[in-house]
């Protein structure tokens, strides 16, 4: 009798079916309302911003690992996904070696220099971000009412945050907030398309790709503080519903913050990470010099992950328990 | 199997799989291999070529018992390396489709007027060799807080024990009466799957509750069960005795006992789930203990295609069969089947810190932080998040998008954590205990040598790194 040729593999034996690649490309999936919308509004020059930053972003990190003898693993879609968030930040009228710069800097010194997927400290699309933004000369690429000054989109050609930061809240009232919450305002190409990206984020939630504390305690975060603000000086700072409905906040709640490799993976870790991160973004945007304050503070709250996942309430517990026929004498007189 | 919805905020469960269908017998195979751990091959009191009866003492090790569950001649005495990788005596029988039973088995009826240590030497002496060494020696009967019974299988796939409950919930009362009695628990509990629960059963107030379990795995493991229903930790026979405070019995090894007792029979026939495939449904087998997988197979006429798998013992915590001489014995519950294209196998990624394996987690550890540390050799870490505290029920693995081997990194956290505690305080002390957490003795010996500035873990593990 010829002997069986079998299997031999550890436990479990089944699983449940989930990919890395699975997350990926539910994230694009997520963000194709916000594309769409973009490229509705901005024509062929966001079709040129996303496609040149996926392709950078994919480039960026095959060039890495071939140059650190790693695996190519673009295939897994979570630098398509880093090229896509990034393009969706910037005004559809940037640069192109301003986009490959961001995505080059994001991946490499956001991502690959930490390891790759998984180990990066930080969201890549933010680190690439905030290295433009943060620069000199380029900054002005970011700007969203220069950029786009020669665009006819049918909405105020201003972006809401500036007017707010410039003018106070007087300026406020040419802005409609059922208009802001359709998309019609100026801002980053997918990023102003605020119920697009509440969809996208929506449909993750529900799929399990990312939970929804995180993006719920991020928007509570927002309200919260900017209802204080809001409460100190009714012409200084806008209501909460405006914060929401203007700028990265969206956008920030349900993609930029809820990075895996970036995020807190523990219920209340989730919860003052979101908040954190919606309070600092009303500080950033009510105190300091630039108009959003998302990506920061992302990035600020970032920093915090290893010390946020420390908050649990499951903690393991010790059990009294009783000992019946052990005798441990020995063994402590051994070492002593 | 693929039970991940498309839809999905919570942590996907895997519900037991249910089987309302009559249990088929299959008869006495003609060659009979036993398995027995607790010894070596000298402490056979057979030798090849020798006649045995059902039911005969073959070998005693302390309180563990060796007994034959068929009656026919020895063929062969060799050692057998196990599916789950530990060595075995096996003794290869050339069976009689006749049994004749060793008459040296009592037959108790009245229970209630056994003595409790009757009872226990009587059901070791069956054949029960799992309890054996708890309730085999009167001397070594630690106090047993709660006794649970469970009609939960230990595997989503299994529906072994739940058809022995199905089978004789008429007649629970005198088995618990007589666990009860000879267990001497102060409290004892029937579990109860909630797809079971209408089943009409008579308790006929022998037991103080029954309670009600979610039929989704891992709430059938003995260790979740006495974590949420008993008084915290299972028990445990080790070398140098037993820890923990609250039994775990399956019905179907509750319902044997009592057989035997009746009847002055060994512990011979096991109900086994089998399934040939992912769309193969369920049935179930009443095996005698020592019956070669292929010959089920042969029965079933079913065969493994070339590099599948033959799994026994359950999809999530089973071992995969390297061939089909592996005999059932008498803690098996599932032998399944799996294509090739069904196989899952591990990779070497990288975790991703998306955190599912911690929302699953049914002791809640932090299991993304276990596998980096384990994986990077970091098992002072391990054992500060409790590595100990895994039950290796395998949710982590069965969702980790990565498809990193988890419950291998933390067990082997938790092997070297043990190995460290044998350096610290002489192997027979640390094989004794298999406490976990925080009453381990080689945390406690640790804290204790590292306030002295004496601090032995933290040798070894630089022992490790070179």
């Amino acid at each position: 009798m010829k002997p069986l040729e079998l299997t031999v593999s550890p436990s479990p034996h089944i699983h449940c079916g989930a990919r890395l690649t699975g997350i990926s490309y539910n994230l694009l999936l997520a963000l194709m309302p916000a594309v769409v919308m973009g490229v509705y509004t901005y024509g062929f020059d966001a079709v040129r911003v996303i496609c040149i930053s996926i392709s950078s972003a994919m480039i960026a990190e095959a060039l890495i690992q071939k140059i650190f003898r790693k695996k190519v693993t673009i295939a897994d879609g979570s630098a398509a996904v880093t090229g896509l968030l990034l393009a969706l930040l910037l005004p559809a009228s940037v640069p192109i070696y301003v986009v490959v710069v961001a995505n080059f800097i994001g991946i490499i010194v956001g991502k690959q220099c930490f390891g790759g997927l998984g180990a990066n400290p930080l969201n890549p699309a933010l680190v690439g971000w905030a290295v433009i933004r943060i620069t000199n000369t380029w900054a002005g690429y970011l700007d969203f009412d220069l950029m786009l000054i020669n665009y006819d989109t049918g909405f105020i050609l201003q972006y809401p945050l500036a007017v707010l930061k410039a003018k106070g809240t007087e300026s406020l009232s040419t802005f409609n907030l059922l208009a802001l919450f359709l998309g019609k305002q100026t801002g980053g190409i997918g990023a102003s398309a605020i119920i697009c990206i509440l969809a996208g984020g929506l449909y993750l939630v529900l799929r399990g790709v990312i939970r929804w504390v995180t993006p719920l305690c991020f928007l509570l975060g927002v309200v919260c503080v900017s209802f204080i603000f809001w409460l100190g000086d009714k012409t200084i700072y806008a209501n909460p519903l405006f914060h929401i409905l203007t700028g990265n906040v969206m956008i920030g709640a349900f993609f930029l913050s809820t990075d895996h490799a970036s995020s807190p993976v523990n219920r209340w870790g989730m919860v003052a990470y979101g908040f954190g991160c919606g309070a600092m973004t009303v500080i950033l945007r009510s105190w300091s010099a630039y108009p959003d304050g998302v990506i920061f503070a992302c990035l600020l709250m970032g920093l915090f992950v290893p010390l946020l996942d420390k908050l649990r309430t499951k903690q393991v517990v010790p059990r009294p328990l009783e000992i019946t026929t052990l005798n441990i004498d020995k063994g402590e007189k051994a070492i002593s | 199997m693929d039970l991940k919805s498309f839809f999905g905020i919570l942590p996907p469960k895997l519900p037991y799989a249910e089987l309302d269908a009559p249990v088929e017998t299959l008869p006495i195979p003609p060659k009979v291999t036993l398995l027995w751990s607790e010894g070596t091959t000298t402490d056979l009191s057979i030798s090849e070529g020798g006649n045995v009866k059902t039911g005969q003492e073959l070998a005693r090790n302390g309180n563990a018992l060796f007994v034959s569950t068929v009656t026919g001649q020895v063929q062969e005495i060799k050692t057998f390396p196990g599916a789950d990788g530990n060595e075995y005596v096996a003794v290869a029988i050339n069976a009689n489709p006749r049994d004749s039973f060793d008459p040296s088995l009592k037959v108790i009826n009245e229970f209630s007027k056994a003595q409790p240590s009757e009872l226990r030497s009587a059901i070791n002496r069956a054949g029960f060799s799992v309890w054996g060494s708890i309730l085999g020696d009167p001397s070594t009967l630690p106090p047993i807080h709660t006794l649970i019974i469970s009609a939960l299988d230990m595997d989503p796939m299994s529906v072994a024990n739940q058809q022995a409950f199905r089978d004789n919930a008429g007649n629970l009362g005198p088995v618990i009466q007589m666990l009860a009695r000879s267990t001497q628990a102060t409290r004892s509990v029937l579990a109860l799957p909630d797809h079971l629960i209408d089943i009409s059963i008579d308790l006929s107030e022998s037991i103080e509750s029954f309670v009600k379990v979610e039929a989704v795995y891992p709430n059938g493991l003995p260790d979740v069960l006495a974590k949420k229903f008993g008084a915290g930790l299972l028990m445990k026979a080790r070398n140098g005795g037993v820890v923990g405070n609250t039994l775990v019995i399956s019905v179907e090894h509750a319902v044997a006992m009592v057989e035997c007792l009746q009847s002055g029979k060994p512990f011979i026939e096991k109900i086994v789930t089998f399934s040939a495939g992912k769309d193969d449904p369920l049935k179930n087998f009443r095996v005698r203990i020592g019956t070669p997988i292929g010959e089920i197979l042969k029965k079933t006429g079913v065969e493994p295609q070339p590099n599948g798998k033959l799994i026994l013992n359950g999809t999530m915590r089973g071992y995969a069969c390297f061939s089909d001489e592996q005999p059932v014995s008498s803690n098996i519950d599932s032998i399944h089947i799996q294509e090739p294209k069904e196989i899952f196998f591990f990779e070497n990624t990288a975790c991703v810190n998306c955190g599912k394996c911690n929302a699953i987690c049914p002791v809640d550890l932090e299991v993304n932080l276990l596998g980096r540390f384990s994986e990077y050799g970091i098992f002072e870490k391990c054992r500060d998040l409790g590595a100990e505290n895994c039950i290796e029920c395998g949710l982590c693995a069965y969702v980790c998008p990565a498809h990193r081997p988890l419950v291998q990194f933390i067990s082997h956290s938790k092997h070297v954590i043990q190995t460290e505690a044998i350096e610290v305080m002489g192997m027979e002390e640390a094989m004794a205990c298999d406490a976990c957490g925080p009453i381990c003795p080689a945390i406690r010996l640790f804290e204790s040598a590292s306030k002295e500035g004496n601090a032995p873990m933290a040798q070894i593990g630089g022992k490790q790194q070179e």
